[in-house]
């Protein structure tokens, strides 16, 4: 009886060879293996912002930016501020997977810019945890509008007509759906408009995506600026001249296979970085608003 | 004593058996969608399989973000939008294969038989039943199998926009050399 017992528990390994254990042998196998995170973002931007996604190695990325005419300027007869919209293009081309650069034009002071974007952390778990993805942003940007140097007394170098931004996307995939991340931002400009006017400028951005389906997500931004620039004092604001806003825009990305369609409504109007964070000057409390898109289409070349 | 010695027995019986099973960490798993608009191929070499040839058990793991895309994009929707590898990073398939005491490893040969189990994908399981070619080699055994997988059938939906690019039936090729 004994005997027959003890048999038994001689054989209980055996059985425990199951199919799980099958499995489990596997995965131990397998070893752990860190997993990096993956489409925080549908697209390189939120709406002004940058996001921490860069193109793929060898993908080279064009975009079409357009901000439309406010909708509290005749919108209706403006056709709804197409016919007064503003245009940013941007080519960019990602050599590694860390880093991207590329060029573009905005018509907004006619201004013609050089960028590069990098990735400095991934957000990932496993062996390596990382709670967020850091990507750098640097951009410099020279504007060839026409300067009237006789009536301003003086002379428009190539060095006053620069302006440079700087961002630091630290951003987190929170679950599949929702993304946020935080951008402290550094704009500095060479030639103020005024010379009360703060030369380097310094904003915190935050922005925050939850997609609705698989290709639609809704989109919110605001780029707050901690030292904005307004009028000096002594001059009359009755002249028609608004303290510079801080530029919010809510917004929805579609994605269709190679491209990103970018819709939104935002109360900056300059396209490029500079002039979108510190001289926004539409308030959304008075409707001064846009619709705009930004629109990219990828292509693989490597 | 007589018992000991019996517990011994026993006990090394089980260990000959764990000599028995073979194992692959670098299996390959390719597949193919044929659509009217565009061919999307993807390859995975970080496939892990195991086959005990005492109890003809097979299993294999196929890690969702190690397939490979020609397209850096076309890869980062894959795992994004329709395998939703985040929430489900494996695919599994656990089984038997039919008539495993065929193979003998001592001979060169080659056998056609049959793998009956349950395949996991996207989160979704599902019975599976294919042919399995199997091969020995130097000692060595190895095996191929090439199958459709419909995306319906693991709740990995496709957009009707999509209908064109990406098809329904994928064509899925395994291949693992076991050491």
């Amino acid at each position: 009886m004994l005997k027959k017992y003890f048999l038994l528990t001689a054989f209980l390994p055996l059985f425990a060879w199951g199919q799980d254990d099958l499995l489990s042998e596997l995965e131990e196998d397998a070893g752990e293996k860190t997993t990096y995170t993956f489409a925080t973002w549908k697209g390189t931007k939120v709406v002004n912002l940058q996001t921490n996604e860069l193109p793929g190695k060898g993908v080279l990325q064009y975009t079409i930016l357009h901000r439309f005419g406010a909708f509290n300027d005749d919108f209706f007869y403006n056709f709804m501020g197409l016919d007064n919209a503003q245009v940013r293009l941007t080519l960019d081309y990602s050599p590694t997977t860390w880093l991207n650069i590329g060029a573009g034009h905005t018509g907004f002071r006619k201004t013609y810019d050089v960028f590069a974007k990098y990735r400095l952390l991934r957000q990932s778990k496993g062996a390596v945890n990382m709670p967020v993805s850091v990507t750098g942003f640097s951009s410099a940007y020279y504007t060839a509008q026409r300067f009237d140097e006789e009536a301003q007394g003086f002379e428009r170098s190539f060095g006053r007509r620069m302006s440079y931004v700087h961002e630091l996307v630290i951003a987190r995939k929170f679950s599949q759906n929702f993304s946020a991340q935080i951008v402290p931002t550094l704009i500095h400009t060479n030639l103020t408009e005024r010379s009360a006017d703060n030369n380097t400028q310094v904003a915190i951005g935050v922005a925050a995506r939850y997609k609705i389906t698989h290709m639609h997500a809704i989109t919110v931004e605001w780029v707050p600026v901690l030292n904005p620039n307004s009028y000096p004092a002594g001059v009359n604001p009755a002249d028609g001249f608004n303290n510079f806003q801080n530029a919010l825009s809510i917004g929805m990305d579609i994605e269709t296979g190679g491209h990103v369609f970018q819709l939104f409504v935002t109360n900056a109007r300059g396209v490029a970085e500079p002039y979108a964070f510190s001289q926004t000057e539409g308030s959304w409390l008075d409707g001064d608003l846009h619709f705009g898109f930004n629109i990219s289409r990828v292509f693989t070349v490597r | 004593m007589k018992k000991l010695s019996l517990l011994a027995l026993c006990l090394s019986f089980g260990l000959s058996l764990s000599a028995q099973k073979l194992k692959t960490r670098s299996g390959y798993v390719k597949f193919f969608s044929d659509a009217p608009v565009e061919d999307i191929t993807a390859e995975n070499k970080q496939v892990s399989s195991i086959i005990n040839l005492e109890n003809g058990e097979f299993a294999f793991l196929v890690p969702i973000n190690a397939f490979q895309f020609e397209k850096a994009l076309m890869q980062e929707h894959f795992n994004e939008n329709y395998m939703e590898s985040g929430q489900y990073p494996k695919a599994i398939f656990k089984g038997k294969i039919e008539g495993y005491d065929k193979i003998n490893l001592e001979k060169d040969g080659s056998y056609t038989l049959t793998f009956k189990g349950t395949m996991t994908i996207h989160g979704v399981e599902q019975d599976l039943a294919q042919e399995v070619k199997l091969s020995v080699k130097d000692g060595k055994l190895s095996a191929t199998a090439e199958f459709m997988l419909k995306c319906s059938d693991y709740k990995i939906e496709i957009p009707t926009a999509k209908a064109d690019n990406i098809s329904n039936e994928i064509a899925i090729t395994v291949k693992f050399d076991y050491a």
